[in-house]
């Protein structure tokens, strides 16, 4: 409902162009302009809209084109494909194997989201039939292994954590291995939240990936986030071999532009939007379906294409 | 932006488009909401236009100068709430000050609910926390690892109670053991969430604290002035008394990870009027300090 708004007003943006009897850069102006404030509003990087700008006025030469040339096709498709391009990183992200001990790592700025993501995700893949096993590698915040150990008893997953350890490089090694040992094919690691500012925290997620040596590490991104996610996400990506991204709480009413437009810093696909609170609430995420519902067009994976 | 129009006789409104357009975006990079970078640098554009420009000054410097005054202006709080003074106040008519801590998910209530009674507790301030979170799994223990750590009674009654009559009891319980404050910690909510504002509007509506604090992380983008504002407006429409109830002050949290982008305190602000009360800037308890707005101010104009 929310995308929709965002979308209503890029298409109306658009339509205006159609409507004008001459397309004259004053009208193509307009009509960014309009795209530009409705992306800011939607917390997309201040930079990256500029760019986006900048490259729809290359494509659009106006003296270039030939007279009869469809001018709003060609910006159409222009925006959309700069939208497709920054949530888009050309290659998929890594797939769980059946048969081996997958091990993930959920990594993330404070209250973020991760440790209700790690409970949904392994909820998710033990319907399809995996064996999942949660590993409590928090042991900072207040609550960090009662939140994991309910959410887990809840969801019938076996976890591993400690009331008394305090270092988390060893509660992940302990826990991957416990797991390992048991034959679970999916074991994943829930981490602290933290951020770039304390490079001690930075140095301890380090220290947690060296251990586990997990096939994927996920970056879970808050979807209400807003001009600080790009430097956020640039610096887990540069410290930890981040490989997906998961965006939470698009059932609030932030379009989560400034998580999708920090996708890019981590040069990595978001796989999963959280929509809600719940276990079950996990929706499966596509770059290409998502932007044409933002838009509120239908499956534009051709068009942008083309 | 460098142009000068030294010797004309007014500013006109075209003569400051250019650095009116260049300080929205300098506003929007350091995270304040585009619906808000642009109302301030219409008010700014009012407040010039048909002005004298002195002659060699540059017109981008009349309006960053205006824009500072402004920002000053809206983040200087308006009403100013001593919390001291009212809990002395409230212990002297022989009832515990009571703080509801508000917000949507993951922004920091809990962990910065624990530092207030931290800083509460370095003013001889007799402290109890009610678990009015019954909703999220660990939420309970969390605040008990907190109570345990300073040294201060936990009300809780477990999981899956009515928030608002958990309050009650606490309150009850404070009054009878004589405690100067009751800090209330409520479960996240999402503020379009229909059945969840209700219930919280609830809470306040039952046991009508003296302070409802909202509490907002620094991290968010243009959702910060949905938030406030719908808060606002459900717990305004909601309200059972005569004066609407309204959110009284601001905690905003997680200042220690955006740099300088500072935008979010001032997006707050603008859309609800109330003063940041506390900021957090840290995970541990001492990491709680004034909004220092000059430094804001400073930042934003950067
Ligand atoms: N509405 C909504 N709430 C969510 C979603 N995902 C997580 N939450 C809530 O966000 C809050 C924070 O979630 P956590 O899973 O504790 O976040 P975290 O990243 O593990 O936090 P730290 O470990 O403290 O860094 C909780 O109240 C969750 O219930 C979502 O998709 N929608
Ligand atoms: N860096 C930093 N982290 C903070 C700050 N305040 C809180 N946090 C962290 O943010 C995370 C979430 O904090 P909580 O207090 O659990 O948030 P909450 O709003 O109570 O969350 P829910 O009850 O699940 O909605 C924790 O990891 C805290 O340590 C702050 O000022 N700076
Ligand atoms: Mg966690
Ligand atoms: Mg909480």
């Amino acid at each position: 409902m929310v995308l929709a708004e965002l979308g209503g007003r890029i298409t109306a943006a658009l339509q205006s162009m159609t409507n004008a009897t001459v397309i004259d850069e004053a009208v193509l102006k307009e009509c960014l302009n309009e795209i530009a404030s409705a992306l800011l509003q939607a917390d997309v990087n201040v930079k990256f809209v500029k760019e986006m700008r900048d490259n729809i006025k290359k494509v659009v030469n106006f003296d270039d084109l030939a007279a009869g040339h469809n001018k709003r096709r060609i910006i159409q498709q222009s925006v959309l494909s700069e939208l497709v391009r920054m949530l888009d990183p050309g290659k998929p992200a890594y797939q769980l194997k059946k048969g081996k001990p997958n091990v993930v790592m959920f990594v993330g700025l404070q209250g973020s989201g991760k440790t209700t993501t790690c409970t949904k995700y392994s909820y998710y893949y033990q319907r399809k039939g995996f064996k999942p096993a949660m590993v409590c590698a928090d042991t900072f915040r207040a609550g960090a292994f009662d939140q994991l150990k309910q959410n887990a008893t809840k969801a019938k997953i076996p976890f591993y954590g400690s009331y008394t350890e305090t270092d988390p490089v060893k509660i992940a090694q302990e826990g991957v291995e416990r797991f390992k040992a048991e034959g679970c094919d999916l074991i994943i690691v829930d981490t602290s939240g933290r951020h770039k500012q304390e490079a001690a925290l930075f140095e301890e997620m380090k220290a947690v990936e060296d251990v586990v040596n997990p096939d994927l590490v996920i970056f879970v991104m808050d979807s209400s986030i807003g001009q600080a996610a790009f430097a956020q996400a640039k610096a887990f990506k540069d410290t930890s071999n981040v490989g997906a991204v998961v965006v939470t709480k698009m059932d609030g009413h932030a379009k989560g532009g400034g998580a999708l437009s920090a996708v890019a810093a981590t040069k990595s696909p978001v796989i999963f939007m959280g929509t809600g609170e719940h276990m079950d609430e996990l929706e499966v995420f596509e770059a290409k379906s998502f932007v044409s519902r933002l838009l509120g067009m239908g499956d534009m994976s051709s068009f942008v294409n083309k | 932006v460098f142009q000068s129009v030294a010797g004309k006789a007014a500013l006109e409104k075209e003569d400051l488009e250019p650095a009116l357009k260049a300080l929205k975006e300098r506003l929007m990079t350091k995270n304040v909401a585009e619906e808000i970078a642009e109302k301030l640098c219409e008010s700014v554009a009012t407040s010039i236009v048909g002005r004298k420009q002195a002659s060699f000054s540059l017109v981008s410097s009349t309006v960053k100068a205006a824009m500072e005054e402004a920002l000053l202006r809206i983040l200087t709080p308006k009403r100013s709430i001593d919390i001291l003074r009212d809990v002395h106040a409230a212990k002297e008519a022989g009832r515990p000050y009571t703080v509801v801590f508000v917000g949507v998910n993951g922004v920091g209530k809990s962990t910065n609910l624990s530092k207030v009674a931290y800083w509460l507790l370095q003013h001889d301030i007799n402290v109890m926390i009610a678990a009015c979170d019954t909703f999220r799994s660990g939420a309970v223990e969390q605040l008990k690892t907190h109570c345990r750590r300073l040294n201060i009674p936990l009300f809780e009654r477990g999981y899956e109670k009515d928030p608002a009559a958990v309050a009650a009891d606490a309150i009850r319980a404070a009054a009878r053991e004589k405690r100067d404050v009751v800090l209330v910690d409520t479960a996240g909510r999402m503020q379009d969430n229909e059945p969840l504002m209700r219930s919280l509007s609830k809470l306040i509506n039952q046991n009508q604290p003296d302070l409802v604090l909202f509490v907002g992380e620094a991290l968010v983008g243009n959702d910060g002035v949905d938030q406030l504002m719908k808060f606002n407006q459900r717990l305004a429409d909601l309200s059972v008394g005569s004066a609407p109830r309204l959110i009284d002050g601001i905690l905003l949290t997680k200042f220690d990870t955006i740099d300088d982008k500072v935008g979010a305190a001032l997006s707050m602000v603008y859309v609800s009027s109330a003063p940041i009360m506390f900021v957090g800037c840290g995970q541990t308890y001492t990491d709680l300090t004034k909004l220092n707005v000059k430094q804001i101010v400073r930042t934003l104009l950067k």
